[in-house]
């Protein structure tokens, strides 16, 4: 399955990177929680600082806030968004 | 309904009498503008030089829209407008703009108040202070999450 990430301001410098997606495992039970635990532990880096900024950061599916145990489907689109301070 | 996401700067006033025309049963049209805060710290020596303005495009308008459609539902209201400018900012630049249009002037200050609450913590914008002694994204304000709190939840409703 396919997820489109979308990182932004402080998380967006941590990976160097604005979008990327990625190729997984087809897995029912996926979440962002799942999705950044795993890579946490496969590709370290930049998803570790993730990991440990994890409470402060929100995450939304296709747009819309949600909670970090919510399903991801195939074609999603992911974000992270770090503490928000726009007005 | 009004949602103007951009980088070039705004006219508080030319909004007011764009809506004040709109049509002849506004009675009342509140502003929020808000504004680049210049500050100077004299124990660091650090002043602002820029601020850089990030946002999320497409969930940036799709929050503000369940934002003014909610007002729409507790309060009856003829217009409402925000403005909100990305990229780079001088301190003094204006950066948000809510206006709300109303028949009478006690539905336009609160619902302009909501507004303003709401954007601030849930419309994906983030600032950086760009300063003479380095660059930083902003912390968020345990205070704007009290003052949104205040309004009950809008997530809690039928969307």
């Amino acid at each position: 399955m396919k997820i489109k990430i979308l990182f932004f301001a402080s998380i967006r410098e941590v990976f160097d990177c604005h979008e990327k997606i990625v190729d997984i495992k087809h897995d029912e039970n996926l979440t962002p929680n799942v999705l950044i635990e795993n890579f946490s532990i496969t590709e370290k880096g930049p998803w570790l600082t993730l990991l440990n900024k994890k409470k402060i950061v929100r995450v939304a599916i296709n747009q819309t806030l949600v909670e970090w145990q919510s399903p991801l489907r195939d074609g999603d689109e992911l974000a992270f968004l770090p503490p928000i301070t726009g007005g | 309904m009004g949602i103007r996401i951009q980088k070039k700067t705004f006219s508080t006033e030319s909004v007011i009498l764009e809506m004040k025309d709109l049509n002849s049963s506004v009675g009342a049209i509140v502003t929020f503008t808000g504004f680049v805060r210049d500050f100077y710290d004299d124990k660091e020596e650090k002043k602002l030089e820029q601020l850089e303005l990030e946002h999320y495009a497409g969930m940036t308008e799709k929050m503000l829209l369940k934002i003014e459609l909610e007002a729409n539902t507790r309060w009856i209201l003829e217009d409402i407008q925000i403005i909100h400018r990305v990229g780079a900012l001088l301190p003094g630049d204006p950066i948000v703009l809510v206006a709300v249009a109303c028949k009478h002037r006690g539905d336009a200050f609160d619902a302009c108040h909501f507004i303003i609450d709401y954007l601030k913590v849930e419309a994906p914008f983030w600032k950086k202070e760009k300063t003479n002694i380095g660059e930083y994204w902003v912390n968020d304000r345990k205070e704007d999450f009290l003052m949104k709190d205040r309004w009950g939840s809008v997530d809690s409703k039928k969307n």
